[in-house]
Formats: structure tokens, sequence, C-alpha cells
């Protein structure tokens, strides 16, 4: 019984916890903060005056004194000129360090993010990545923005209306005293009994945008095998569920909510029939009585304000422990530590393991390539292929062994000089939105218009970004023209070799691109890059005829393709007129 | 209703849409229907309004209650007081019973029209043309059913009701006021004019602020979510202190875009403030005066005094309403876009077609993506049981054609036959289940690697799973999953590798066990030694199956015995492997780039 009074009071002080996490965002500006809530305070206590002289004003009209009327009204309109121009700076003040706290918050939150290595995104989802950095943080500027400007002055106000009370009649005070913790008990059950609903709401909301995710993207699927009534069957028995924990919610709210006001109501009726007996039984002026009543019906929404700011506060506590999951060093790299050097020799690695929880995908591997060789590495679907070469940009490290460039080990280098000799073209490409120049050009913001063309040649690309309209200025992504993969492809490549590599990874880096090309692409890629060191990840024969040699991965371990060339030889030697079975046969046995 | 029409070409640009309907205010359309969809849950919607109407009445009866209670004790009445009391508590039980049952099913109203508006564009978007996705991006629908139908909840819960209780106050207290003291009642409102006049004036500037804040948030959520999908590339190429710059940019002019908006609505906060004063303060002056003349009571007065600040409550209400009204608007506006999307031009006829008796016929088809005429003049014939395979260079036509064999879309000239009758009057649904295809890019759902695999049908037993990935040779690419072919795949397939998804890919399509298997590219992602299992396994599998394979390699061509080989959309060759390879054309020639040796390309 103790600890739950405990962990209630716990829960009615943590309204203030969002805005303790924001000082750290506020910089040299949580100097305004104390102005702020001077504000609020100067606000409310002017506020307080005007139901009491309002209450002063009938008072001495009842007295018939006419003339001191003009002197209450006057005295209205001031007391209330000054709490407006307190409630100017209040609002202002407090949507100013708002903005200031999501301002700095998101280019803190995105910091992080950029901080972050390849493994830390391997188990997100990049929706729930997004809705940290924009709902979250605006959830939480949002309580922040309330507390300064309402919660803040809120309590103020109580607390004067209590003080206005007690000068005006012990008796009021009394009865005020008695109906505020009623009324936040009321609050609390009601947060109690509606947070198991906001949890599912949480949860049928995040299943509602799952759906939909898959539910479009795969939409050829849901159509190819007739699965639509399926679809939408599904679909509706999820907004049904939340529906329904909605519906919990509103019946709770129902309730509990308009308790609130009936509890004031029932409290202002008590002050109404005692001072209105007092003032009968001893003939005292009804002014007092008049303000008393009038600071009940002021106070009701401010006091059921409270109970939902608790609610309120809990999630924005929520929020705030999810942006402080991305904001923990975990899983972040260090770009810069060390002076810059920039690599170059040859590549080995020295008995390099590499495990992924129990498993291990590459086992003692050692293998060596020279400056300037052309090497492809091939091996099964999931054998480790991209797991290997990833670990020479350093977007991941092995579990033992090393690799050096040069004589010396990777991590001698900072990331930052390692990743502007290396570079890697995925099988997956991200082109980014802007014009087909903007991404060719991401890597090497310096280059020319020369340069540029170069690398599109390169990469095959450039006869059709000239047949485009606008050339390189064509805007590619949602606005813009769409790429085929095949295209695509081919701009991540010359966005590569635009940086000038010293050592450039193709993982698989043209599955889309047809053969011919493709052929062309890596014939350009060797007469033009004498220097640079290439990789070239694939487990098509087609692609890998152009390697000076193989390297195969099988079973965790490296190998190299003994007969790499003598089975060249024994292609060029081929009929070409010979049954398809053969080349079928030769061709699905692999390498 | 012009504006829901403009909306339905959803792939027009939908940003200067919402800018157009926010800077011009013309959301009518969209309000009066969502106000019909509404009221048609009619016993909910009276409820409303009967509740939100007594509330209202209550509430402004309870100063006037005061006022009488007031009077009685000026007149030392003591069973006045405790009955205008008694009156005075009474309002707020009424209150509390009314507010209750308005809560109530103003919630369920709300969450009902919501419900309903998410089904039924997710009902739809089951509809729409395929190409339609090509035209707009996931996201977009996805935050307009999620995101913008929540935006209604706030805003149809409890500020609509709020309206309708506003104008009933306002009203109610304005003919009690003339009722009891007609003079008293025109001072009251001396102030409304001013009110009115200021806030109307400041409309214009809100509406463009709150556009500028809208659009600042949403080019940092677009640069945000770039980013996040980008972030490797970010990382290959090192540039994250550029990255960070733009992002800082976007920042400061969303703050500076939110700190213009914040300096007017403060602004107006106070104004209305001393405006609410003046009311007051002109109401005590004139009272007293009333007072002088003895036309009226110290109660009365009070209540005035009451009435004066109730009624500005709503007024500010609603003016602080005018936003989430706005972006309310804007969002069913898009929902209701997605609903009135055109759904398939071929919703497929009434036709009961549960059998393949005889070939599936393509006669002089054409096809077009807008201006790109992808496909023109084919003509095939495909027999029962035959095996064709589709071949020639990336973007010749190959994936468009199985398209139309799937009825994804249908040809802008010519026609698609199923045993001699048109695909458009076959019934869409039946004819899916005689066909099967296994995509370019494998699709993976929610659920473990099984559920994916028996996507289409949840009564394919596990054991035919089993059995079917040992056939195919497919078991030993799953061998690595920590908990085989019950580990979860994750979101899109991310704990899969390229390859396994393909494996499953084809695993779904070979459980439907269909007539009509169309392959595109079902192999890219296997290595050489699975496709040779899977390849000698087919052959028993699709031994009285019809099979369209479309390829621009030549791994799986053993499967065919005819090839039809497309160019820039047209059908250029068609015959048999060997045929083809005689004629020393385009098949002969893609032949021997893959097959010829690199010495014959001269570095």
């Amino acid at each position: 019984m103790k600890d739950r009074v405990k962990l209630r009071l716990e829960r009615i002080i943590g309204v203030m916890g969002p805005l303790l996490f924001s000082l750290a965002f506020l910089d040299k500006r949580k100097k305004y903060l104390w102005i702020v809530i001077s504000a609020g305070f100067i606000s409310m206590v002017s506020r307080m005056f005007v139901p009491l002289l309002i209450g002063d004003a009938v008072g001495s009209l009842q007295k018939l004194q006419y003339s001191s009327v003009e002197h209450f009204a006057l005295l209205i309109v001031l007391a209330s000129a000054v709490s407006g121009a307190m409630q100017f700076i209040v609002n202002y003040g407090a949507q100013y360090l708002s903005q200031v706290y999501s301002y700095n918050l998101r280019n803190d939150v995105f910091g992080h993010i950029l901080r972050k290595n390849v493994g830390f995104y391997e188990n997100q989802t990049s929706g729930d990545l997004l809705s940290r950095t924009t709902m979250d943080i605006e959830a939480t500027r949002n309580y922040i923005l309330t507390t300064l400007a309402q919660l803040i002055p809120t309590i103020f106000m109580i607390g004067f209306s209590f003080v206005a009370l007690l000068i005006l009649k012990v008796e009021f005070a009394a009865i005020f005293t008695l109906t505020v913790p009623v009324l936040i008990l009321v609050g609390l059950i009601f947060q109690q009994k509606q947070r198991t609903h906001w949890r599912h709401i949480r949860i049928y909301y995040g299943l509602m945008n799952e759906h939909l995710q898959e539910n479009i993207v795969g939409n050829r699927v849901v159509r190819g095998f007739s699965a639509e009534k399926q679809e939408i069957d599904k679909f509706s028995e999820t907004t049904e569920q939340f529906f329904q924990e909605n519906m919990g919610i509103g019946r709770l709210r129902g309730k509990y909510n308009n308790m609130m006001p009936l509890i004031v109501g029932a409290a202002a009726t008590i002050v109404l029939l005692y001072g209105g007996f007092v003032s009968i039984i001893n003939g005292s002026n009804i002014g007092p009585l008049v303000s008393a009543v009038n600071i009940f019906s002021i106070i009701s929404f401010p006091v059921s304000f409270l109970g939902r700011m608790i609610v309120f506060s809990e999630n924005s506590k929520a929020s705030i422990m999810r942006i402080n999951e991305i904001r923990t060093l975990e899983k972040e790299e260090e770009l810069s530590a060390l002076p810059e050097i920039y690599p170059n020799g040859d590549l080995s690695f020295r008995d390099v393991s590499f495990r992924r929880g129990d498993r291990e995908i590459l086992r003692n591997i050692s293998f060596e390539i020279r400056v300037g060789e052309f090497v492809g590495l091939t091996g099964r679907t999931a054998a480790g292929k991209s797991t290997l070469v990833n670990l020479i940009p350093g977007f991941s490290k092995p579990s033992s062994g090393m690799i050096l460039i040069g004589d010396k080990q990777l991590n001698a280098f900072p990331l930052s000089s390692l990743r502007k000799a290396v570079a890697i073209v995925p099988q997956e490409i991200t082109l980014l939105s802007g014009t087909v120049r903007d991404n060719i050009a991401f890597g090497n913001m310096n280059a020319d218009d020369d340069e540029i063309k170069q690398s599109a040649a390169i990469a095959r690309i450039s006869d059709f970004i000239e047949s485009l309209p606008l050339k390189y200025n064509t805007v590619i992504g949602e606005r813009g023209i769409t790429l085929s993969g095949g295209q695509r492809q081919r701009v991540a490549i010359a966005r590569a070799i635009l940086t000038k590599p010293g050592y450039l990874i193709l993982d698989d880096a043209t599955s889309s691109v047809d053969p011919e090309t493709e052929l062309e692409i890596f014939r350009n890629i060797k007469k033009e890059m004498t220097h640079t060191t290439v990789i070239l990840v694939s487990h098509r024969e087609s692609a890998l005829k152009f390697a000076d040699r193989v390297l195969k991965l099988t079973d965790g371990q490296i190998s190299a393709v003994p007969d790499f060339k003598k089975a060249e030889e024994e292609l060029s030697t081929r009929p070409e007129h010979h049954d398809i079975h053969a080349g079928v046969d030769r061709f699905a046995t692999g390498l | 209703m012009i504006y829901t029409r403009e909306l339905t070409d959803l792939p027009l640009d939908y940003d200067d849409q919402e800018d157009q309907l926010i800077r011009t205010g013309k959301s009518l359309p969209s309000f009066s229907r969502l106000l019909r969809d509404m009221f048609r849950m009619r016993r909910e919607s009276t409820e409303v309004i009967i509740a939100v109407m007594i509330t209202a009445v209550a509430g402004t009866l309870y100063p006037l209650s005061l006022g009488y209670a007031i009077n009685s004790v000026i007149r030392r009445d003591y069973t006045g007081l405790y009955l205008f009391a008694s009156g005075f508590f009474l309002l707020y039980v009424v209150q509390f019973f009314s507010n209750w049952l308005r809560t109530v099913s103003s919630t369920k109203l709300a969450q009902s029209t919501i419900k309903s508006l998410r089904d039924r564009s997710f009902q739809n978007l089951q509809h729409v043309p395929v190409s339609f996705f090509s035209k707009v991006k996931t996201g977009y629908l996805i935050s307009r059913i999620t995101n913008d139908a929540e935006t209604l909840s706030e805003f149809l819960t409890f500020q609509l009701p709020q309206v309708v209780s506003g104008i009933t106050t306002v009203l109610v207290s304005i003919s009690i006021m003339f009722y009891k003291d007609f003079s008293l009642t025109l001072y009251a409102l001396i102030v409304i004019p001013v009110l009115a006049g200021f806030t109307f004036s400041i409309q214009g500037r809100v509406r463009l602020n709150y556009l500028k804040t809208r659009k600042t948030i949403a080019a940092i959520t677009g640069n945000l979510s770039e980013n996040i999908n980008a972030v490797r590339t970010i990382k290959a190429f090192n540039v994250e202190q550029r990255i960070q710059g733009n992002f800082n940019e976007l920042n400061v002019k969303n703050f500076e875009a939110n700190m213009k908006a914040s300096k007017l609505s403060s602004l107006y906060g106070t104004v209305i403030r001393i405006i609410e004063s003046l009311g007051i303060a002109v109401v005590i002056i004139a009272g007293s005066m009333q007072l002088q003349s003895g036309v009226t009571t110290v109660g009365i007065l009070v209540a005035f005094v009451i009435y004066v600040q109730e009624f500005f409550d709503p007024v500010v209400q609603l003016s602080q309403l005018y936003n989430s009204y706005q972006s309310a608007m804007v969002g069913v506006s898009r929902i209701y876009g997605i609903i009135d999307s055109p759904v398939e031009t071929m919703p497929g006829g009434t036709g009961r077609k549960r059998e393949f008796r005889d070939s599936i016929e393509l006669s002089d088809v054409s096809f077009s993506y807008g201006t790109d005429q992808a496909l023109n003049g084919i003509g095939i014939r495909i027999a029962r049981g035959e095996k064709v395979g589709i071949v020639g260079h990336t973007g010749a036509g190959k994936t468009t054609l199985s398209n139309l064999i799937l009825k994804f879309y249908s040809p802008t000239n010519g026609s698609v036959t199923l045993d001699g009758v048109s695909m458009d009057e076959i019934n869409t649904e039946d004819y899916r289940k005689l066909i099967a295809p296994v995509l370019q890019d494998p699709f993976m759902f929610r659920g473990t690697v099984y559920e994916n695999i028996r996507f289409a049908d949840s009564t394919v037993s596990r054991e035919t799973v089993d059995d079917m990935a040992r056939k195919f040779g497919l078991s030993e690419i799953f061998a690595g999953l920590p908990d085989g072919l019950n580990t979860n795949v994750g979101e899109m397939g991310r704990n899969l590798s390229e390859g396994q998804r393909q494996a499953i890919s084809i695993l779904r399509a070979f459980v439907r066990n269909p007539e009509i298997l169309i392959l595109d590219e079902p192999t890219s992602q296997i290595d050489p030694d699975s496709e040779k299992l899977i390849i000698a396994s087919l052959r028993e599998y699709l031994k009285d199956k019809t099979l369209i394979l479309i390829t621009h390699r030549f791994s799986m061509i053993s499967l065919v015995n005819r090839i039809v080989v497309l160019q820039e959309g047209g059908l250029v060759e068609d015959g048999t492997f060997g045929e083809l390879l005689d004629r020393k054309g385009i098949f002969s020639e893609l032949y021997r780039i893959q097959y010829g040796p690199v010495d014959r390309y001269p570095i």
C-alpha cells in the first residue's frame, strides 16, 4: 500500500520530468526559463484579481456605492492587461524554449544516427528510427510547451485560488482544500484504468502501419495469389481492435473526465449555500461570495487539465526513453580520431574470423590482393561474401585476426581516410533525391563536369544520361524520373568511380545490368583505373571472366579457383554449336 | 465536388495541392462529405447533437440560477437561496450525464468514421490498377491511412462537438440575456464586432504561417527518412558532415517558421483577454447605471458578467480550432483521394473459369506506360503443356508481357484470351488460381519462412512445405537460419539473404500447384549449385504444367522447348533452341556473349 502511494506520488512529481530532460538542450538559453516562469506567476496573480474585483464591484453595488464602480471596472481592465501582457511572454517564451529544445535535440539525435555503425542498422527498422526522430521529439516538445505555458501557470493558479479564498473566508479555503485531493484521486484512477488501453493502441497502430507497408509494397504478390479478401479481412480485424481500444478509453473518459467538473460544481454549491446562509444571517456583504463562486468556476477547467497532464506526461516520458536509446554511445564509430593517413598498398587478410551471434561466418581467412589487381570473389548464396567485403571499409570489425593495407592494420587508419580510399558498391542501391549530377558527385562535390562525364562513361551510363532532356540536370526520384534497376546500379558505379578510390569493391553491383553492358563496364574499369585494386563479388561466370583470378568462399573458408584460367581456355575452344544441355550443365556446376 | 475529383489524380503534385487547400481555405466539399459519412450513423450522431445541446443549455442556465441565488441572499430569502442553489447544482448533475453520453457517443462516431475511412481506402488499394503503385509512393499512402486518419480523431471526438456546443452556448446565452435585460445585453455585445474583426483580419496570416510550419517540418521528415535509408551510402562516401549541415539548415528554417507563427498566436491570446476584460468593464459600468435607475438587479448583473466571460471561451476555442480544422481537412481530402482512386479498368468479368484446357493467346497486343511503348503488336499462342522461354535484353518488354498474362495490366491494344475467352470476361480471382507467378523481386511478409511460403493458402501443411523444399534442393539454403523454417523473416525479409528470399518466392508459387507457372528471373540470386538442383526437380514437377520462363540468362533454358525473343517491345524470333542458334540472330548473339570467352572482347 505504501509503495503504491509512493508510486503515485512519483507519477505526480514525474509530470515535470520532461522539462528537466529538456534543460540539457536549452544551452545558454536556460535563463529564459526563469523569465517564462516569473511571467506565468505575475500573470496568474493579476488574473486572480479579476474575480476579486468583480466581487468588490458587486459588493459596492449592493451597498449602493455607485461611484466606486468605475474605479473597479478600470482596475479589472488594468489587471487583465497586465495578465494578458504576461501571458504573451509566457506563450511566446514557452514556444521559443520548446522550439530551441526540439531544434537542438533533433540535431543531436541526427548526429548520433550518422555515427551509428552498420551493425546498429541491421536490427533497426527505418520506420522506427524515423518515428523516434520525428514523432517522439515532437511529442516531447509539445509536452514541454504545455508544461511551461499551462501546467506551471495552472499550479500557480491553484495556489493563488487557495490564498484568495483564504482571504475571502477561511471556510471557503477549507472547502477548496477538501476538493483538490478528491480531484487528483479521480484523475489518478482514470489514468490508471486507461493505461493498458493506450499500450494496446500503440501496438495496433504499429501493426496497422506494418500491414499497410507490406500490402502496398507486395501488392503484386497479393494480387498474383489473389489474396485480396484475406488481406482486407486481416486489416479490418486490426482496425476493429484499434476501434475497441479507443472505445474503452472513450467510456472511461466519459465517466471520469466529466466527474471532475461535477466535483467542482458540488464544492461551488456548498460555498454558495454556506456563504449565502451566513450572509443572510449576519447581513454581511455578498461580494466575497460572488468572488468565491467565480473562483471555483474559473479553476474547474485547469483542475481537470491536471489529471490529463499525468497521462500526457507518461507518454512523453516513454518518448524520451525511445529517444535516449538512440542517444547512447553504443554502436557508434569515431570517424576521425586518428591523424589522417591515406591507405595505400597491398590488401591482406590474416586469419580473419567473423561471427554473428553463435554463427561463425568467416573462419581463419587469409589471402592477399596486390595493388591494381582485379580479383573475383565467388561462393554460394549466403556464403558470407558481403560480410567479407564489408570488413574492408570498416563497416564491421573482424572477431579475430587482422586486415592490413600495406603494412598497417585497418584500425590504424581513421575511418574517414579508410572510406575515402575504399569505395564499395552494394547490390541494393540507394540514390538520393536531386539531379543525376548531384547523385554522381555525391562523394566528391568538387568534381568538375569532365570528371563527372568521364565516370559516367566508364560506368556506361553516359549515353542514357545524354539522352535525357535535361541531361545531367535531370531530377531523379520521387519528383523526377524513375530509373530502372540496371540504370540505378550504373549511376552508383559512376558515383563510386568519381571518388577515385584506391580500392573498388563491386558487391554484385551489376546484377540488374544486362551481360553485354556488364562486360563493357568491367573492361572500362580495367582500362581506365589501372591503379585501383578491384574486388568483384559475383556468382555469375560471365562476370567473373574478367577477373585476374577468382577466390571462392565455401563454408567460411577461402580457396583459390585453381582451374580458372584453364576453364577459360576450354570455353574459348568450345564450338559455337553444341548441345544445349551440355551448356546448361556446364554453367550450372559453377566454378 | 470539383476538389475531390481533382484529388483522385493522386500522382499529381500532392504537395502543391495541399498548399492550395490551405492557402485558399477551400475545404468545404471534403468537410460536407465527411459530415455526410458521419450522419450515416444516425443513432450516434443524434445522441451527440442532443447531448451537446443539453450540456450547452445547462451551461448557460447556471449563471442565471447563480444570479437568482444571489438575489435571494440580498432579499434574505432562505427558500429562494436553497431552491436556486439546488438548481445550480442540478445543472452540474445534468451536465455530467449529458457530457458522459456525449463523450461516449462522439468517440464512437469518430472512431467508426475513422475505421471506415481506413477500411475503405485499404479496400480500394486492393483494387486499383497495379500501375497506381508506381505513381504513388508507399510512404505517402501509409501516412495518409494511419497519420491523417489519426489527426481526425482529435478533431471529430472533441473539436467538432465543441463547435456545436460553442455555437449553442453563444446563441442560448444571448437569447437569455436579451430576454432578461435588453439594453444591458447590447452593452455586453459591444465588444463582439471588435473581437470578430480582429479574428477575421489575422486569419489569412495565420493560415500562411501554419502552411509554412507544415512545409518545413515535412522537409525535415523527408530529409530524415531519405538519410536513414541511405545511411550506408553516406558512410561509404564519408559525407556525414555535409549531410549534417544540410539537415541543420532545414532545422533552422523550421525553427524560424514556428517562431513567426507563434508570435502571432501569442499576440492573439493576449488581445482576446484584453477585449474580454473590456467587455466585463462595460457591463459593470452600464450595469451600475441600470441599477441606479432600478431597471436591473445585482443578481442579473453578476449573471451578465459570467455570461461575458463564458462566451469568450467558445470564441477563443473556435479560433484555436481553425488550424486543426485545416489540417484535418487536408488529411481527409487526401484519404478521400485514395478512396476515390479509380479501380482496375478490368475488374474481371463474371465468367467462371476453373480449368485451363487449351491455350493462352495474345493477339496483336500492344502496351504502353504513359508515352513509352513497351510492347508492340505481339502475337503468341501458348498451348497447354508447352514450356516457353521469353528472352531478350533488359527493357525489351519481357516483364511487361508477363504482367499482361498475369492480368496486372490490360493491353492498350489487342487482346489476351484464355481458351478463346477474353481476359476481360474472366473472373480475376478464378484466373489467378490457375496461374502462379515467381516475381522478379521476391517479396516477404511479416512472419516466419513457413508463413511466407503458405502465404496464399494456409491449408498447406508444414510437411508439404518441407517436402517441397527438399525436393527442389532448397532445404539447404535455409539450413543456416537459426530456427530453420520457423525463423522470423523480419521487416521485408531483412533477416534473409537475397537467395533465401528468392527460394521462398519459388516455393510460394510451387505449393499452389498451379496449371500455369510464370517464372520471372527466378534464380538470379541463387548460386549455380542450388540452381542446378532446382532445375533437375523442376523437370519432373512441370510435367503436366504450362511454363512461361522469363530470363536474360540461359541457365534454365534447358527447361523450355520453345523460345520467344523480344527486342524493343516487338517479337523478333520464335522457335526451338537449335533453330534460333542457327538463325544467327539476336538469340545466338545473346548466347554468345554469355558463353563466349573473354578474349573476343579485346581490352
